[in-house]
């Protein structure tokens, strides 16, 4: 029997160690951050008394957490980065740093749990020190026991808004506004799904409860669509607008603040599917994912993949996804195990939250006339939306990637992971065409997945 | 555009400057690609505009002239692609290296090339962070850097202002002649008349030379580049290692590699260079990323802290006898080939371009354009021209 | 798993930090919310995604430039400073 190696240490791919381990199968799980939980369970210590209760699965979380850790069949590398993946005829090879360590891994049967982090809207002056995502507060908080901000500003659209609002307040600090893109009546539609999903309605209760104990009122169909700084270069106010169904603005107030988390939904990380060679397609979301089949395998046998990269759903649909996928896994590699019916139901319910999710939280185009010629469109290199419309009109790039290579958008420090999705939609924009899934696949493709020092490459195999 | 006066098949940097050259001469020009601006060879080179890795030879003279056309071009469309008269130094470390490298360094020096010997300590001043067993080196002020892309692209900005057209997304499928003249081409949506057609098609020239029943045995050579993450101000010229030359010249199929390393004007460092003959094979071979590490730290040992941050490859077009193809085809007349410029089609271009059009127009050329004509493959034989 | 203070510098600064937190977060909390000036435009930069994905908290860390500080660990007696372009 061979290892099955799992990437990710977040919902999904804790749920798939476990699930491989329990058929059997020894597992490695490699993942990138010191403590295990992923983005979505972000924790400090332990034990669940000694948090803050500001999150309200951290429980569930903490659970699976230190099951891995007790199960002598799952080997646990933290701190660990691939910075390559290349799949040839079965064999796939992960180059990895683990702890400042050069290592190889070799393996046939992959589970792939790489998650997803916010995605983020350009807008003037949303790179002045002070602008953040929800993640970002949300990880400062639980993850580092620092509270961003005293004066917050939580925007964006998407139910992720509620916790990290709910966290700034049980943390002491004053949430000056939440405002949120879209208005609550997309809800009534998905009547059903809620009823299917009533541990996700007690879940936004608590975090409605403990906004209200803090004295604020969220506001529906209005969003932050410019952010001002003081004379020392640091936020100082935000212009909050009400804006239509289209995001199109209308009214804008401005609203005083030292910190503005606002996120709009999530984007996938599938860049170690994509360079392994997985197929990747674009969802209802407009996200680029991993394509699965039932059994949440990828195109290439022996590689399986999980949780947000396969669609962003959550942490219940991960969690639903990587039992399968381990299952499935752990089948592959020669164990006596099956996926149930019942882990099928559960991802189905899952599913269908989630895709009510997408439903209820769209991004309309309206965005595209909140940033001018100025503004910041790729942060990294300093490319602002002036520079992609000269690449277009004067120099002919007819495509989100001729458009980035005259201009060096999406090719500095994050390999445009902020500014990819963007850059597609307003180069589309410019030469009044849809995007293609081309121009978004390709915006994603990273063959060196994380940067690496030049020392390390050379001294490694 | 209703019949041109010529068609460029290709806008790469040498089509570009080809077509630029022509239109300068009062020609209309249409360039034609199956895809984007720069979208072939010219997308993955490193902008290098050299006179120092030529011996004396035709070649040579061609590289000489192209570089200060470069410095023209800037000038005559108003810059915008990153021109930068940044020199080169090569160095050596070995005996016989250096002996070698002093002997090509004279001999260029005779033939018009600016040199400048560096001993250990003038070339710690030009290099402060060159590893500190390096005690020999040329500078050469006359290289310079360039960003290719936005040359290409700048270039046939310049060309539709000034009467010519670009079309992107038609792929030639055939070429059109009569009675041993070109009359046009066709593409995959329209047709095209006109009596000159010039072949900038870089790795893919021989494929479009059968397209009018002709012959060029250009194949592709892969390349690596290692791109770090922005870094500070640590290498103030072109460096390469002495070997460099070598390996342009050699013709093993195996890998050859040797440092090549600059800054740019957007602060990341560009290291290669590799060349292996692997046909278009397009896979991501971490072994030869790691051989352009050490190769590097080896030579700028500061450079171990400093990230890669990604690596992208290309195929560069050459020639059995690794000079370019510069003239009109043997065969058919009217077409015109300028390709095969094995990894200093950027250099190069300019000159090019000029060859072609002063032949076209019947004006005297600034050298003799013999050396590179595609006469010398004639009936499918390199016959010596 | 028990938590106690450490400290690092932070150009002439000196930073307390709980340990395990992040450079980053040690700095917010020290109320240092800027931690770098671009290269092109030098513009102010913060942490911005906070989960090492933007590349927009680079520090340099005992003279190593381009260093999250969102995501690196403090650790006592760093020499933690502002990133200046990309230290040219």
């Amino acid at each position: 029997m061979h290892n099955v190696v799992i990437v990710g240490g977040g919902p999904a791919g804790l749920s798939a160690a476990l699930a491989v381990a329990a058929a059997g199968a020894p597992v490695l799980l490699i993942d990138s951050n010191s403590r295990l939980g992923g983005q979505y369970w972000r924790n400090s210590v332990d034990e669940l008394e000694n948090q803050n209760e500001q999150h309200f699965d951290l429980a569930t979380g903490l659970l699976l957490i230190n099951a891995v850790k007790a199960r002598k069949e799952i080997e646990v590398w933290s701190e660990a980065q691939i910075w390559s993946a290349t799949n040839d005829e079965g064999k796939n090879t992960l180059r990895v740093i683990h702890q400042g360590k050069s290592k190889i891994v070799n393996t046939a049967n992959l589970i792939l749990c790489t998650g997803a982090y916010d995605r983020t809207l350009p807008f003037p002056g949303w790179d002045i020190p002070g602008v953040m995502t929800p993640g970002g507060v949300q990880s400062l908080l639980k993850g580092h026991g620092v509270l961003a901000g005293k004066r917050v500003v939580v925007a964006g659209t998407g139910p992720f808004l509620l916790p990290v609002a709910a966290g700034v307040i049980k943390a002491g600090g004053e949430v000056v506004s939440l405002v949120e893109a879209n208005k609550s009546r997309r809800w009534v539609s998905s009547f059903i799904v809620i009823l299917e999903n009533l541990s996700k309605i007690k879940e936004a209760f608590y975090y409605i409860k403990t906004i209200s104990q803090g004295k604020v009122r969220g506001q529906f169909g209005q969003a932050v669509i410019a952010a001002h700084a003081a004379d020392n270069g640091e936020l100082e106010s935000v212009d909050i607008a009400k804006i239509d169904r289209n995001f199109k603005v209308k009214k804008v107030k401005n609203i005083k603040c030292d910190v503005a988390a606002i996120g709009w939904g999530f984007t996938p990380d599938t860049s170690l599917a994509g360079s392994l060679g997985c197929q990747q397609v674009v969802a209802k979301d407009e996200c680029v994912v991993v394509w699965v089949d039932s059994n949440q395998q990828t195109n290439i046998p022996g590689i399986f993949a999980a949780g947000e990269i396969t669609g962003i759903g959550g942490s219940d649909l991960s969690m639903a996804e990587g039992v399968i996928a381990g299952i499935a896994a752990a089948k592959f590699v020669g164990c006596k195990v099956e996926v149930l019916k019942a882990h099928r139901k559960r991802r189905a319910k899952r599913q269908r939250f989630a895709n009510a999710l997408i439903k209820a939280y769209p991004i309309k185009v309206g965005w595209q006339l909140w940033p001018n010629d100025q503004t910041t469109i790729c942060r990294c290199e300093e490319v602002s939306l002036g520079d992609l419309k000269f690449s277009v009109e004067e120099l002919g790039a007819t495509d989100s990637r001729t458009a980035k290579l005259f201009t060096r958008c999406g090719m500095g420090l994050c390999q445009g992971r902020i500014c990819g999705r963007s850059v597609v939609d307003l180069v589309a924009k410019e030469l009044n065409v849809l995007p293609t899934d081309i121009d978004r696949i390709s915006a994603v493709n990273r063959p060196i997945i994380t940067p690496i020092s030049l020392g390390v490459l050379a001294q490694g195999e | 555009m209703k019949n041109p006066d010529a068609i460029v098949i290709g806008a790469g940097v040498v089509g570009a400057c080809t077509a630029l050259s022509l239109s300068n001469a009062g020609l209309r020009v249409l360039v034609i690609d199956r895809g984007p601006v720069a979208s072939g060879t010219t997308g993955a080179g490193e902008g290098n505009i050299l006179v120092s890795d030529k011996e004396p030879s035709p070649e040579l003279t061609l590289a000489i002239r192209s570089r200060d056309a470069w410095f023209e071009i800037d000038t005559d469309i108003g810059g915008g692609f990153e021109l930068e008269a940044k020199g080169g130094v090569v160095v050596s470390r070995s005996t016989k290296g250096v002996s070698d490298l002093k002997k090509l360094a004279s001999l260029q020096k005779e033939n018009g090339v600016e040199t400048i010997e560096l001993n250990a300590s003038t070339l710690q001043e030009a290099e402060p962070f060159i590893s500190k067993d390096v005690n020999y080196g040329v500078l050469y002020p006359g290289d310079a850097q360039c960003q290719p892309m936005l040359a290409a692209a700048q270039i046939i900005r310049a060309v539709k202002k000034r009467g010519g057209n670009f079309i992107q997304g038609e792929n030639v499928i055939k070429i059109n002649s009569n009675a041993g003249s070109i009359v046009g081409l066709t593409t995959d949506k329209n047709t095209y008349s006109t009596p000159i057609i010039i072949n900038a098609t870089g790795t893919w020239a021989g494929e479009v030379a059968k397209l009018a029943n002709s012959y060029l045995p250009i194949m592709p050579r892969r390349g690596y580049i290692l791109v770090t993450s922005p870094a500070p101000k640590l290498i103030n010229h072109k460096v390469y290692d002495a070997d460099y030359v070598a390996n342009v010249a050699s013709g093993e199929a195996d890998l050859q590699s040797s440092a090549v390393i600059e800054g740019t004007a957007s602060g990341t460092i560009l290291i290669g260079a590799s060349r292996e003959r692997v046909g278009f094979k397009n896979d991501l071979n971490i072994a030869i990323l790691r051989q352009l590490a050490r190769q590097a730290i080896s030579l700028f040992p500061v450079l171990t802290n400093i990230q890669l941050l990604r690596a992208y490859r290309g195929f560069r077009p050459y020639a059995p006898d690794h000079l370019p193809v510069i003239g009109e085809d043997a065969n058919v007349s009217g077409l015109w080939h300028a390709a095969g410029h094995e990894g200093a089609g950027i250099g190069l271009a300019p000159a090019t371009g000029e060859l072609i059009t002063a032949q076209i127009t019947g004006n005297a050329p600034f050298m003799d354009p013999a050396p590179f004509s595609p006469k010398r493959f004639k009936g499918g034989e390199h016959v010596a021209v | 798993m028990s938590q106690f203070e450490i400290q690092f510098t932070f150009d002439d600064k000196t930073i307390s930090a709980v340990s395990g937190q992040s450079v980053g977060a040690a700095l917010l909390a020290a109320n240092q919310r800027s931690l770098r000036k671009t290269r092109f435009n030098k513009d102010k930069r913060g942490i911005f995604c906070g989960i090492g994905v933007c590349f927009d908290c680079l520090v340099v860390i005992d003279g190593i430039t381009n260093q999250r500080a969102c995501i690196i660990e403090a650790k006592p007696g760093m020499k933690v400073q502002t990133q200046d372009g990309s230290n040219a």
